[in-house]
């Protein structure tokens, strides 16, 4: 992997909707998805709430930006991150269901590969963290192969704590930071 | 880089310079570990010097560095020029021993002299220590230097007094290591033990973690991404050469030299879990020590390198284990609340220090016995992570949230003393103290 050069930084703030199930609040989110990484927005896009947030949720005061940095040569598709629960990387109903469309778009492209990172949020030791993005990954990438997914064409990485996708101090934050995202490489 | 070679060189040089500390200077005053008196120390001399006319006065910047670290040694006490019975700035070079009886009236144990002049383009500071109740001249060295090694050359005097009156090594010349987040790269760092002279020492703008200094303070174990893989490197911190020792598929994370500087303790995930190895300087002789799908992550040695305390999380939540270097004996040491880890053993060996979530989502650090008695809360204020001793075990360094940001702060051993060392606007932690 060629990642030596200087970042890129794009904002990872697309308009595609991601249905996602809040395990906390027990309500449905709507969000504006991150992966839908058409070109490289000059400026970052402050969401207040996502389109379809629910009056009353925490998304509607907390407006985070969420950013994620792109790789060289990374490309747009259509797989959705999943998110997990504090300390777990066991995937949640929400997530196998992202997975199965994930699975759907990843048998239609049967040529792409792609890297699996695993996030965590900013509590708990970096180093723990980093071996626990790295279980989130690998789960993600068992879910995919048992699903029929060559492991030929998953490489995995985890950034632990290290690349916040939203920064913040509070469960507004970390629930998107607890993560298995896709980057799809060729 | 350039500056952190600089600052190298010139060090070589003052130490080229200094006659060398060796093992059979005087040992006066005998400092046990239970002793909570701090020896009464009295600063004399440093008379008024500025370079330019109007300028900085150089030797009272001296001054305050030197009781600075004489005082945040924990060995002693310094008392204010008030309650002597002379003007502590009228005492010129030589004539320390008048002064010694009225000082012994006081119960002052030591007394250090010190006088900084310049001499051509160098500055030189002059430190004279004397044993007051035998009225004995202990010893002296004379530093040489330019005005920006000024803070080095008093710490080496502070040293220089702590070696003297207690045959101990003092802290006040050590460094810390320590991660940055800038914006996009998370960098490594080398500061004094003050906070000051910080320099960069990665500047690969990549991801860069758990700087660990070996024994001998000459090489810097650390983990990059600046490959794209989380891969462990040895920066050779004299020569500037860098060296990747394990690039396995996965985590090459954690890094832990063993007392002799011989082996390196590190967790790998290669094998499916991420497990704790033992492995040569030249990534050789890979042996595992841990085994399991968990997480097994942040070994240390005890001093006399035949355990290791990590953190795992092989009984559902991350707590601390002790295992031996030959990797059998495998003991639990922490058993309450659901998240301890980040343990460190004293070099005093008698001590772990650790973090501990025990309600309200925020760590705490903590020291433990060895078997996991004896527990005492050490931080109470925000979130603190990452504690790690000071070579002579007196102090430790770690990060804590409590201004708002991550930050690297101080503590001495006993809780007390907090001092904040570092300040930006991101995140500063993962410290680690050189020898």
């Amino acid at each position: 992997m060629a990642a030596k050069g200087r970042e890129l930084k794009g904002k990872g703030v697309g308009s595609s909707m991601t249905r996602w199930r809040g395990p906390l609040w027990g309500s449905v989110f709507f969000l504006a998805g991150a992966l839908l990484l058409a070109g490289c927005p000059k400026k970052p896009e402050v969401q207040t709430g996502g389109p379809g947030a629910m009056a009353g949720d925490k998304m509607t005061k907390g407006a985070p930006i969420r950013e994620a940095p792109l790789r060289p040569g990374e490309k747009p598709s259509a797989l959705k991150d999943v998110f997990f629960d504090f300390d777990k990387s066991v995937l949640r109903t929400d997530a196998k269901q992202t997975l199965e469309n994930d699975l759907q778009w990843l048998t239609a492209n049967s040529q792409v590969r792609i890297v699996l990172e695993g996030h965590c949020d900013e509590r708990g030791t970096n180093e723990y963290n980093l071996a626990l993005g790295e279980r989130r990954a690998k789960t993600v990438r068992d879910y995919l192969v048992a699903g029929g997914v060559d492991s030929k064409r998953i490489s995995t990485i985890s950034y632990g704590e290290e690349r916040p996708f939203v920064l913040g101090h509070d469960e507004s934050a970390w629930q998107w930071n607890r993560r298995g995202h896709f980057v799809v490489v060729k | 880089m350039t500056g952190l070679w600089r600052i190298l060189l010139l060090l070589l040089v003052l130490w080229g310079g200094m006659p060398p500390a060796n093992g059979s200077a005087q040992v006066d005053i005998t400092v046990t570990r239970r002793a909570v008196q701090r020896i009464p120390v009295v600063v004399v001399g440093l008379q008024p010097l500025q370079l330019v006319s109007g300028g900085a006065d150089l030797a009272a910047r001296a001054e305050s560095i030197l009781k600075g670290d004489l005082e945040f040694s924990t060995i002693f006490e310094v008392l204010p020029p008030v309650f002597l019975p002379f003007d502590s700035k009228e005492i010129r070079l030589g004539e320390e021993k008048k002064v010694l009886p009225s000082l012994n009236q006081l119960k002052v144990q030591a007394l250090v002299a010190a006088y900084l002049t310049k001499q051509g383009k160098d500055l030189v500071l002059e430190g004279r220590v004397y044993n007051v109740p035998r009225g004995a001249f202990v010893g002296g060295t004379r530093y040489f230097g330019d005005v920006k090694a000024l803070r080095t050359m008093v710490h080496r005097l502070a040293d220089e007094v702590v070696f003297r009156l207690t045959g101990e090594r003092g802290v006040a010349s050590t460094r810390i290591a320590y991660a940055s987040v800038e914006r996009g790269a998370t960098e490594l760092y080398l500061m004094d033990y003050d906070g000051h002279n910080s320099v960069l020492v990665t500047g690969n703008r990549s991801i860069n973690l758990s700087p660990r200094f070996s024994p001998d303070g000459k090489l810097l174990a650390y983990t990059s991404y600046r490959d794209g893989n989380p891969d462990l490197y040895l920066l050779n911190l004299e020569t500037g050469r860098r060296k990747k020792v394990s690039a396995l598929p996965g985590l090459n994370i954690s890094p832990a030299w063993s007392p002799d500087g011989r082996w390196l303790a590190l967790s790998l995930s290669k094998d499916g879990g991420t497990n704790v190895y033992m492995m040569g300087l030249n990534g050789k002789k890979l042996r595992r020590l841990t085994n399991g799908l968990g997480i097994s992550v942040a070994a240390s040695f005890s001093p006399n390198g035949r355990q290791i305390v990590f953190t795992s999380d092989r009984g559902g939540s991350p707590q601390i284990y002790v295992i031996d270097v030959e990797g059998t004996n495998l003991r639990r040491l922490s058993f309450q609340g659901d998240y301890n880890a980040s343990p460190h053993w004293s070099p005093r060996g008698d001590k772990i220090a650790f973090i501990s979530d025990r309600g309200g989502g925020s760590f705490q650090i903590y020291l433990m016995n060895l078997d996991g008695s004896g527990i005492q809360q050490m931080t109470t204020v925000g979130s603190n992570e990452d504690p790690a001793w000071s070579p002579d075990g007196r102090h430790l360094v770690f990060s804590s949230n409590r201004s708002g940001t991550k930050d690297v702060y101080v503590m001495h051993a006993d809780g007390s003393g907090l001092k904040r060392l570092t300040r930006s606007a991101l995140n500063n932690f993962a410290p680690n103290w050189s020898p």
